[in-house]
């Protein structure tokens, strides 16, 4: 381990950061060993919030495991909703309408919006801001209540369906969408104005907590993080799936590797899914948005099967074995966060605690994702 | 020294532009409304906990004791039971018990229903002081409403 | 398929792995399904490295009472032809599987699938801990759930699973 010198008796002390700590966000305890206000090793503690989600999985028919797919990432549920409806079509077979692609991509897009406005306000109030969590709370509050409007429910979004969505979208949505996307196009700059010029923001992050792109590699880490080391890499475009493809949209992509490239880069992005909810919106196409064809009783050939989305946080793939019958065999679940928090340990050695939580808060860290 | 010089301009300048923001929003209109003594419309498609539907002309429900929605949920929340009057063809609806709080609200009850016996309420104004508080009998709930 | 996937694929051939198959990324989700030896599992996660690979996780699947599905053939036998023999180290019941999931975040996209079965009354193999740094976690977690001991691993206490605890709760006689 690396000491500083200015320890030669190698004195050094824990401090349990967590599980109750405002900036854990969550369950989340961090043992650190310190070196006065130097961090000498950081190990997570991760587990307090685990529920066993891929057992309760091979517990249940295909569909029954839907609702708990918005559990894992409660700020961000529709991309997981939409990361396991379409593994499940893929080993099913199931060919999904093109307006319900349409309605599932304004709608996770728009889930991102709110996942990341959240992120914006938590992470300022870590750093101690507290006034822009209230304007990202403000704007938060009309993406919930278009979702609500159609899925009726304000979090745990459960939406999807194999073969479709649950309903249609109606005009008011349409209209209110567009109406928030003219909003919060005229938010933005507040909320720059605010936050990234301030002074005491781009000193507590530029040049903090530097993740390189290698070790992003090591640790699997994916999303806003690894974007923000400079690596254009997002499920959306590398791997292409729903109508992403016929979208035009530009991935946020800052090589500086420290907390404020990634801070711009989740900001950045919530400009391009305002981009991709508009497009989305004029390309809508009519007809169903249940596919005729979709069994009631899913049974996935044998085999198993991979699928991976983008969620807000970075890649969530699901791998699937299915034997055969209304039940899965095998369900695992890879959060994004997991990898993320993985790096934690290493990328923080020999950091002021402060900074610590500065990087720790630019990761997004959702807990009960964490731990499944 | 001219950097630290430009840097304490545009530093300050930046909490003076931040704090012109906050100015600017403090006239605006207000922007919460003073719960409970006011609150927003419910969206049509909000999912409460589950109601049954009762017939329009006779108040009695419509479940016709097919066990679809037991048999569709994925925590277990349902128990029914239903009794095969004498003379009387299909099953009457004696007792429907939803454990709320188990219920994730998903929905699997109300789409595995082929008769349009349930629905989602718009109830979200829940407090009680025990867990018994959320098993709800919802055929007695049924019939206090139709009184 | 695409330039990356045929290199890897002759780097794998050089390992001699028990089986390589180009799958249907369309059907399965990867390019790439490969079975190796537990002893190769570390060479594979050099391979990979090398190529500039992240591992996006590690798991486990328990086959208690079946040998799971069969991998896809490359093709069909031809009439007259004979059914191959089942080679060593085939599948059979009562084994543990081990999959690691590759992917490379460069422009070309080849997902990698690299599977090595156990024997489930003895569940050891080596660690790729020491080639991926990410892989620390995902051997704990699946050592946790599986009780897959990961030989070399730094610390195998558990990890989602409470610290004193001594069941493997994704084992397939494993009663909740």
């Amino acid at each position: 381990m690396n000491e500083p010198d200015c320890n030669p008796n190698q004195e050094t002390f824990v401090i349990n950061l967590g599980p109750q700590h405002p900036a854990t966000h969550g369950v989340l305890r961090v043992k650190l060993t310190m070196d006065g206000e130097y961090i000498v090793h950081a190990e997570p503690v991760l587990g307090y919030i685990h529920r066993m989600h891929e057992k309760m999985g091979e517990n249940r028919t295909w569909a029954q495991f839907l609702p708990n797919t918005a559990r894992l990432d409660y700020l961000g549920a529709l991309s997981y909703n939409h990361g396991y409806v379409q593994v499940v079509e893929r080993a099913a077979g199931i060919e999904v309408p093109e307006r319900a692609e349409y309605i599932r991509v304004i709608t996770v897009e728009l889930n991102r919006i709110a996942s990341h406005l959240l992120w914006y306000g938590a992470f300022v109030l870590d750093l101690g801001g507290f006034t822009p969590l209230l304007y990202a709370f403000d704007d938060r509050e009309h993406v919930l209540d278009l979702l609500e409007s159609v899925t009726g429910a304000r979090l745990t979004f459960c939406y999807f369906r194999f073969g479709g969505v649950y309903n249609d979208i109606d005009e008011p949505f349409i209209t209110g969408t567009r109406a928030f996307i003219k909003r919060l196009r005229s938010r933005l700059p507040d909320y720059h104005n605010l936050v990234t010029k301030n002074i005491i923001m781009i000193k507590r992050l530029k040049e903090v907590g530097p993740i390189s792109a290698e070790m992003c590699r090591r640790y699997g880490a994916t999303g806003p993080v690894l974007r923000g080391s400079g690596v254009c890499y997002d499920v959306r475009k590398n791997e292409p799936y729903s109508v992403y493809p016929e979208l035009d949209f530009d991935i946020p992509v800052y090589s500086e590797c420290d907390s404020m490239a990634r801070y711009m880069v989740r900001m950045d992005e919530i400009d391009q899914c305002l981009r991709i909810i508009e497009q989305a919106l004029d390309k809508l196409p009519d007809g169903p948005v249940m596919a005729e064809k979709a069994p009631k009783i899913i049974k996935p050939p044998v085999g198993d099967y991979y699928g991976a989305v983008e969620a807000a946080r970075g890649t969530f793939g699901i791998r699937v074995v299915s034997d055969g019958t209304n039940t899965p065999y095998r369900m695992k679940l890879r959060s994004p966060t997991f990898s993320n928090l993985s790096l934690f340990g290493e990328a923080s050695r020999g950091m002021l605690l402060a900074d610590a939580l500065a990087l720790m808060g630019s990761l997004d860290l959702v807990i009960p994702e964490i731990d499944r | 020294m001219s950097g630290y010089f430009c840097e304490l301009y545009s530093g300050t300048k930046s909490l003076f532009v931040g704090l012109g923001i906050t100015f600017r929003y403090m006239l605006k209109p207000v922007v919460t409304l003073q719960y409970p003594h006011e609150s927003l419309p419910m969206s049509a498609r909000f999912r409460g906990h589950i109601e049954l539907i009762g017939d329009e002309e006779t108040g009695a429900p419509k479940c016709v004791v097919c066990g679809m929605c037991q048999k569709g949920c994925p925590s277990n929340c349902i128990s029914l039971a239903g009794e095969k009057p004498e003379g009387g063809k299909g099953k009457v609806l004696t007792s429907y018990i939803l454990d709320f709080t188990k219920c994730s609200l998903c929905g699997q009850c109300v789409e595995s229903c082929k008769f349009g016996a349930i629905r989602f309420s718009k109830d979200y104004n829940l407090a009680g002081p025990r867990k018994e508080a959320y098993i709800f009998d919802l055929l007695k709930r049924l019939e206090e409403k139709g009184r | 398929m695409s330039m990356l996937c045929e290199t890897l694929k002759e780097d794998f051939l050089a390992l001699a792995p028990l089986a390589l198959v180009d799958t249907d990324y369309k059907a399965k989700g990867y390019q790439l399904d490969i079975t190796v030896a537990p002893a190769q599992v570390v060479e594979a996660a050099t391979i990979m490295n090398r190529r500039g690979y992240t591992l996006e996780a590690v798991t486990g699947v328990d086959w208690l009472a079946s040998a799971g599905p069969k991998p896809a053939k490359k093709a069909a036998p031809a009439e007259g032809e004979e059914e191959p023999v089942e080679a060593p180290g085939a599948p059979v019941a009562e084994q543990m599987e081990v999959v690691y999931d590759y992917t490379n975040t460069g422009q070309e996209l080849c997902r990698v699938v690299v599977r090595c079965r156990i024997p489930r009354a003895n569940p050891e193999l080596p660690t790729v801990s020491g080639v991926f740094s990410g892989a620390n976690w995902h051997e704990r977690e699946t050592h946790d759930f599986f009780g897959i001991r990961f030989l070399g691993h730094p610390d195998l206490s558990p990890l989602l699973l409470p610290e004193d605890a001594d069941f493997h709760p994704l084992l397939k006689d494993f009663r909740v």
